[in-house]
């Protein structure tokens, strides 16, 4: 009797050691199915037998669900800011690979002082919101920026061109390729290097032969990234793109915000999403490519001593600095004179900035912890499952299902499905933290990746119990990811823009939207106060980038 | 008496020739055995079904009498050692060892008194508080040894566990570890692929090829 009790209870630990990883997949999965995969469904839905009644939508483009469909093609404007969103995209991949590639050789390959403190730096504009960014573009560049009155002046206005919006994207991308190239130039064996130059190679052709294979996925990654970023970008678009080139995002919000034209904004939608998840399904095939370390010995960094080494490295670092420096340096000398402007001030220290600013912390912390919980299930959930192949590739897609949904797309989504809810707190912090959970879950997927299976496993030989593992063993050693992907996170939520202009009441007016309805209001002083709550929120960021660089600097 | 019974396992897709093929094998108490094989030929799996860690698709592990094939790992109390010594990286050298006593539920300062005892035995007493990486890899295998030992486990699996050494490195270590065992009088398997290790530690030897087990000695 003993001896078959205790049988049965070592069945029922083997049958939930099996089914652990499904269980712990649950929350994650049946919140991503509600919150992302029902409404995008709805918006297929919406996108393929909708119509606008008071859009008066035309004849011969509203015949069925393949017409519906057909009809954005139809429709000139909507092919432009369709080919536009993907001219953008693509030119900014392009740019980015032009610019970031010569500049990871020399940070990888070179040795100078301040390098590490330039390196760290390549991360802080993935923390900077997109208003923010925005912002900086255009205390630089506008038409009373910096640089941007001077050139006017001078007879070019940058503004209603392309180049602000590019520009901006420049600005949050080129970091992403740098940071890659470097990564994947540290992948490059040394020793293969040296081979190849002792078999004749010319070091232009070993870089070609043996440094630029090595490269390719990790750029191929990224730049899977840069597009996905660029075609869904919203913000940026909102601001610098003006009517001309706004992208098809902005084209939703308008369709949405001011139309009414659902069907039509469906159908846009509809076309979007499947580029973007093409572009996500690409990148998750890549990264489960590059999921397995490597085990190389680098190639020792050069001491730069010569006038032109030296040359070349300026250059380097002053298109670093002007891409991704100089906007925010523009932000912050703007909101300095701002300051000295007592009608700014006022502007600043009023009610409705305190409460846009209490709304920040309190709807970003609820969503960090929610977003950090799921994220920590769905990484576990991936990590304690055997699955392989095209199922493993499936399951870490999920978690970048919300970047291949836009934010634009996500809340316009919950808009359709749930219109009683459409602005209760519940779903706006639920959008808040899905689009913040990706952050977490593939920062801790990485991490887990990496934790050698004999760790575990000499703890439970040791006599841990799974959950005495996970809490002594597994979460010490993994929590510098959590920490690093709950900053990602934190920044995402702190400068969250588009679920907040969708789904949010006047009462919950959150920064960016603050920053959105100033920049709307005609007089300086509100220009000058959006900069001011520009500057407040890339400081509040910024104790993000700090957080991500000590955990990197401890990892180090 | 550890006991191996007709243990089945297969790898990758179904088709494929089982990885081992109806092991059976039993382990003298108090004695080390030496399992030898090639790289791939499943000597690690086999030592991984004896601890827990997987599960073969058909087949039992007994020990004293009792079938543990159920048994979750930390129920067997068996000691695996791995080739890379799986050291906890942000736990300091008393901690490691220490860790498999907490896990018995002993106060976190008897532990840790327990602890600096074996390695003050082990000649490591002056590096408690250092960082595991901090150590040279004999100091790092005698903590790994130390942590399995501690707990007094049932028997102590060894994973070619002087394999990540240099030569000279690795003699010293092999004589070290055998009065260590013998001092404990503890039931070992070794996994190797060096047949002159092997017979240097292990009063029985068996090979693994083919999925089969053959008596070498």
């Amino acid at each position: 009797m003993h001896k078959m009790r205790r049988a049965s209870g070592c069945w029922s630990i083997l049958f939930l050691r099996r089914w652990a990883p499904y269980m712990l997949a649950l929350a994650p999965l049946l919140f991503v199915v509600v919150m992302l995969v029902a409404p995008t469904l709805r918006l297929v839905w919406e996108g393929i037998w909708g119509q606008d009644l008071a859009m008066g939508l035309s004849e011969e483009a509203g015949t069925g669900p393949a017409g519906n469909a057909w009809s954005i093609v139809l429709d000139p404007d909507l092919r432009w800011r369709m080919g536009w969103s993907l001219m953008q995209a693509t030119a900014t991949c392009l740019l980015a690979l032009v610019l970031g590639v010569p500049l990871a050789w020399v940070l990888a390959r070179w040795q100078f002082t301040g390098r590490e403190l330039v390196l760290r730096l390549l991360m802080l504009p993935f923390v900077v919101p997109t208003l923010v960014a925005a912002l900086g573009v255009l205390a630089l560049w506008g038409p009373r920026g910096w640089l941007g009155a001077p050139l006017a002046a001078a007879g070019f206005e940058l503004e209603e061109t392309p180049w602000m919006l590019l520009y901006g994207n420049l600005f949050f991308n080129l970091c992403l390729l740098v940071r890659a190239g470097v990564q994947a130039l540290e992948q490059v064996s040394s020793t293969r290097l040296a081979a190849a130059r002792t078999l004749g190679a010319t070091a232009w052709r070993a870089f070609w032969r043996i440094e630029w294979p090595v490269m390719v996925p990790w750029l191929a990654s990224s730049l899977c990234l840069v597009f996905l970023y660029c075609f869904s970008g919203f913000g940026l678009a909102l601001v610098l793109g003006g009517q001309r080139y706004a992208t098809v995002e902005v084209e939703i919000y308008r369709l949405v915000a001011h139309e009414l034209a659902l069907a039509q904004a469906s159908r846009l939608a509809l076309w979007t999403m499947g580029l973007n998840t093409l572009a996500a399904l690409a990148y998750a095939w890549v990264e489960q490519r590059l999921a397995s370390p490597a085990h190389v010995t680098p190639l020792p960094r050069r001491q730069v001593t010569s006038l032109t080494q030296r040359c070349v490295l300026a250059t380097v670092l002053l298109v670093l600095f002007m891409v991704s420096g100089a906007p925010l340096l523009a932000i912050v000398l703007r909101a300095l004179l701002a300051l000295a402007n007592t009608n700014s001030m006022a502007l600043l220290l009023n009610e409705e900035t305190l409460s846009a600013l209490q709304n920040t912390l309190v709807f970003s912390t609820l969503a960090l912890c929610f977003s950090s919980l799921l994220g920590v299930l769905h990484a576990l959930a991936l990590h304690a499952s055997e699955i392989a192949g095209w199922r493993k590739v499936a399951a870490r897609t999920a978690s970048f299902l919300p970047f291949a949904v836009s934010p634009v797309m996500m809340a316009f989504g919950l808009l359709l499905l749930y219109p009683q809810w459409s602005a209760s707190l519940p779903v706006l912090l639920g959008a808040y933290a899905l689009l913040a959970y990706p952050f977490v879950a593939t920062a801790l997927t990485a991490a887990l990746d990496q934790l050698p299976a004999s760790y575990t496993q000499a703890a439970a030989t040791l006599g841990a119990r799974p959950w005495r593992v996970f809490w002594r063993v597994t979460l010490p050693l993994i929590s510098p990811a959590l920490r690093r992907g709950a900053s990602f996170a934190a920044a995402t939520a702190l400068g969250e823009f588009a679920v907040s202009l969708f789904l949010s009441r006047p009462e919950w007016t959150t920064l960016t939207t603050l920053i959105h309805q100033h920049l709307g209001r005609p007089g300086a002083s509100h220009l000058d106060a959006a900069m001011l709550l520009s500057a407040l929120l890339m400081l509040l960021t910024l104790g993000c980038f700090i957080l991500i660089e000590t955990h990197d600097r401890s990892v180090s | 008496m550890l006991e191996l019974r007709n243990i089945i396992k297969h790898f990758g897709p179904p088709q494929a020739a089982p990885l081992l093929i109806g092991i059976s094998m039993a382990v003298p108490p108090g004695e080390t055995t030496a399992l030898l094989g090639a790289s791939g030929s499943g000597k690690s799996t086999l030592l991984k079904i004896v601890a827990g860690i997987e599960q073969p698709d058909s087949g039992s592990v007994w020990f004293n009498g009792q079938d543990i094939s159920l048994l979750p790992p930390e129920q067997r109390h068996f000691a695996l050692m791995f080739q890379d010594f799986a050291l906890f990286p942000h736990l300091n050298v008393q901690d490691n060892v220490a860790f498999g006593l907490i896990e018995k539920g002993l106060p976190k300062a008897d532990a840790r008194m327990q602890a600096r005892a074996m390695l003050e035995r082990f000649g490591l007493g002056n590096h408690a508080l250092a960082r595991t990486w901090t150590l040279s890899g004999g100091e790092q295998q005698r903590v790994a040894l130390a942590r399995a030992l501690i707990t007094q486990p049932r028997a102590l699996l060894l994973d070619e566990p002087f394999s990540a050494l240099d030569a000279a490195l690795r003699e010293r270590m092999r004589d070290e570890f055998k009065w260590h065992i013998a001092q404990a009088g503890m039931t070992a398997i070794l996994v190797t692929h060096d047949e002159t290790e092997a017979r240097t530690m292990a009063s029985h030897g068996w090979l693994l090829q083919n999925g089969r087990l053959s008596r070498r000695w």
